[in-house]
């Protein structure tokens, strides 16, 4: 198999009237990396004619921070810290992520207390997570107020973090053999109002925007991803899944206590970016569905099965693991040559293959429709540099 | 074409990599006739308009914090990680016997703590407890790694300074022997006779003009 590598050729503008009907001519333009629609240090370079859309360049390295190479320098419990800052949206599963792997590898069980705390927190950051990108999917299509009403709705979650976890958005709450510190006592309660509160807040979404005629016809049938390119593209999460695939590792591959919840996949039907947006509204009710079933049965147990002060020295090897995020498979692999430090540290994150998608599906359209395709996508930039 | 009616959501199961997985299909748009897709976008915009208005009368549910006019009333979570503090016993002697577990177990190298050896009691005494707030990331691995729960994290978060040489900290006002030492003695002059006097920053004189040392930033400390 080949690769085909651009080269400044394949980029070079054509002459004028090419292939235009009005004589114009193509030019680049940088959107970024500091572009409020971008979301972050994201910079995409556009080659335009007019305002379509012929060509979509994502250029990667602003917010690089070399992760993976300042966990091999640092201890497997240092590790986890760093993976805070890939996805801060998802941080909770970015711990649970290493945190599983360097307990696979290392052989040190947990109990079913700390697996039903991690699960309740995972879906709790789903929804925060879900509620921000909904707000900021609103305001990139032109209105305001969503923004503000996510925002909101997100501050009830993290105040339920700040409480037990005592930060709001880099936790490092899920460590190796389980947890930092145990549920505040206020936890339940807190959580079982904060679906409570919830609930009307979705319906109250789908009323402001999901069924808003002008937010529809900006979405339908736009940036349409099949289900061929989604999986050759590598895409996960609500992506992949609104095209059609229900590829969701919770079920697939249970870990935590999914496999004793019941809940369903959301899946699309087109792929479009309608689809990529109501798939995500559809999986937060599915997330207050889950944690319902387990807000009231969490068992009682030790947090922590390990002594924190104790080195972790996984015996020689090469260990993988991957869960779900809100935006995709993360992959962690972490290769061990016996030492309290990982030989190498590798992640697979979400976003890369869920921006690179982008490149397809934006080409054609308009540049307003690319600012909501690349929302539709939910991407996290410090994820893709890591 | 039509809207999208969001009640229609069928569920069904699909199969993936052998395996039944149950689904929710997202609704699409329906083929409606003219009219009706006129009037059901007007009344789509009515029905976002009707809840924006109706939190004109229910201001009840903004959550966002006056800061700073609320600064008096503000109650902080008593987890939340701000400012590292020492922690002492009720009679003021130090919990913290150098060790230097938190040292070793911070991702940063954001904490140094320097002590030298009394000659007499062949004893750590802490010289300086030193945290450099600039390269801490509140990851609270200090705090979890310290076997004597000598160190905590405080809730004071407003710690913004105009030199960022100013967020080096030394956490301990005086020097000296650890609570183990210090509690021993009854006398309480004779206890104090034991600790020097520390300042709170000693580092490069900072820009900006702000006065050092003892009294960095310009507020009291
Ligand atoms: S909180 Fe983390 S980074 Fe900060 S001093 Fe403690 S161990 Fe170091
Ligand atoms: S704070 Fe705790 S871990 Fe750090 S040196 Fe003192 S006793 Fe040791």
């Amino acid at each position: 198999m080949s690769v085909k590598v651009k080269t400044l050729d394949d980029l070079t503008l054509p002459p004028p009237g090419a292939d235009s009907p009005l004589s114009t001519q193509e030019y680049f333009i940088n959107m970024g990396p500091q572009h409020p629609a971008t979301h972050g240090v994201l910079r995409l370079l556009l080659r335009l004619d007019g305002e379509n859309v012929r060509e979509v360049i994502p250029v990667l390295g602003y917010i690089h921070r070399g992760i993976e190479k300042i966990g091999e320098n640092s201890s497997y419990r240092q590790t986890i810290h760093l993976v805070d800052r890939l996805d801060y949206l998802s941080a909770l599963m970015n711990n649970w992520v290493v945190s599983m792997v360097v307990e696979r590898a290392a052989g040190i069980e947990t109990n079913d207390r700390i697996e039903y705390i991690r699960t309740i927190m995972a879906e709790l950051q789903r929804l925060q997570s879900h509620t921000l990108w909904w707000g900021v999917i609103g305001m990139d299509l032109g209105a305001f107020t969503p923004f503000l009403y996510g925002f909101r709705d997100r501050e009830y979650a993290t105040d339920i973090f700040e409480e037990t976890i005592g930060a709001r958005l880099t936790m490092n709450y899920i460590q190796p053999g389980g947890l930092m510190n145990d549920i505040h006592p206020n936890f339940v309660k807190r959580t079982k109002e904060f679906l409570e509160y919830l609930k009307p807040k979705i319906d109250e979404y789908d009323e402001l925007v999901s069924g808003n005629a002008i937010i529809q016809k900006r979405l339908v049938n736009i940036g349409i991803l099949s289900a061929e390119d989604a999986i050759s593209f590598g895409t996960t999460g609500p992506v992949l899944r609104a095209s059609g695939v229900p590829y969701d590792l919770r079920k697939i591959e249970p870990y935590g206590v999914y496999g004793k919840v019941e809940f369903d996949v959301a899946v699309g039907q087109a792929g479009d970016s309608w689809d990529r947006y109501i798939v995500r509204v559809m999986e937060m009710r599915e997330s207050v569905k889950i944690i319902e079933q387990l807000i009231d049965n969490i068992p009682e147990g030790d947090y922590m099965t390990v002594k924190v002060a104790k080195a972790i020295k996984p015996p020689e090897g090469r260990y993988y693991g991957h869960l779900e995020t809100a935006r995709g498979v993360i992959g962690c692999f972490i290769v061990s040559d016996g030492k309290d430090k990982p030989y190498r540290f590798h992640l697979r994150t979400p976003n890369f293959n869920n921006l690179w998608c982008l490149t397809k599906i934006a080409k054609g359209w308009k540049i307003a429709d690319l600012v909501a395709i690349a929302s539709s996508l939910d991407i996290v930039i410090p994820d893709i540099d890591r | 074409m039509g809207l999208v009616n969001l009640r229609k959501i069928r569920r069904a199961k699909q199969e993936i990599g052998g395996r039944e997985v149950a689904v929710v299909i997202s609704p699409r748009p329906e083929q409606t006739r003219l009219g009706t897709t006129v009037w059901q976008t007007f009344k789509s915009l009515l029905t976002g308009m009707k809840i924006t208005i109706s939190y004109l009368f229910r201001p009840s549910t903004v959550v966002t914090q006056q800061y700073p006019e609320n600064r008096e009333t503000l109650q902080m979570f008593d987890r939340y990680r701000a400012q590292l503090k020492l922690v002492y016993d009720e009679a003021g002697g130090r919990l913290c016997n150098c060790c230097q577990i938190c040292e070793n177990a911070c991702p940063n190298q954001s904490i140094k703590i320097e002590w030298t050896k009394n000659p007499d009691t062949k004893k750590k005494e802490l010289e300086r407890w030193i945290w450099r707030m600039d390269s801490c990331t509140f990851c609270n691995a200090c705090v979890q790694a310290c076997p004597s729960n000598s160190i905590t994290f405080g809730n004071e978060f407003e710690s913004a300074v105009y030199d960022r040489r100013l967020l080096v900290y030394t956490l301990n006002d005086k020097a000296g022997p650890d609570a183990k030492v210090w509690s021993a003695i009854e006398d309480p002059a004779e206890r104090e006779k034991l600790m020097r006097k520390m300042d709170r920053y000693s580092g490069p004189i900072p820009l900006s003009g702000t006065s050092l040392p003892g009294n960095p930033s310009g507020k009291e400390g």
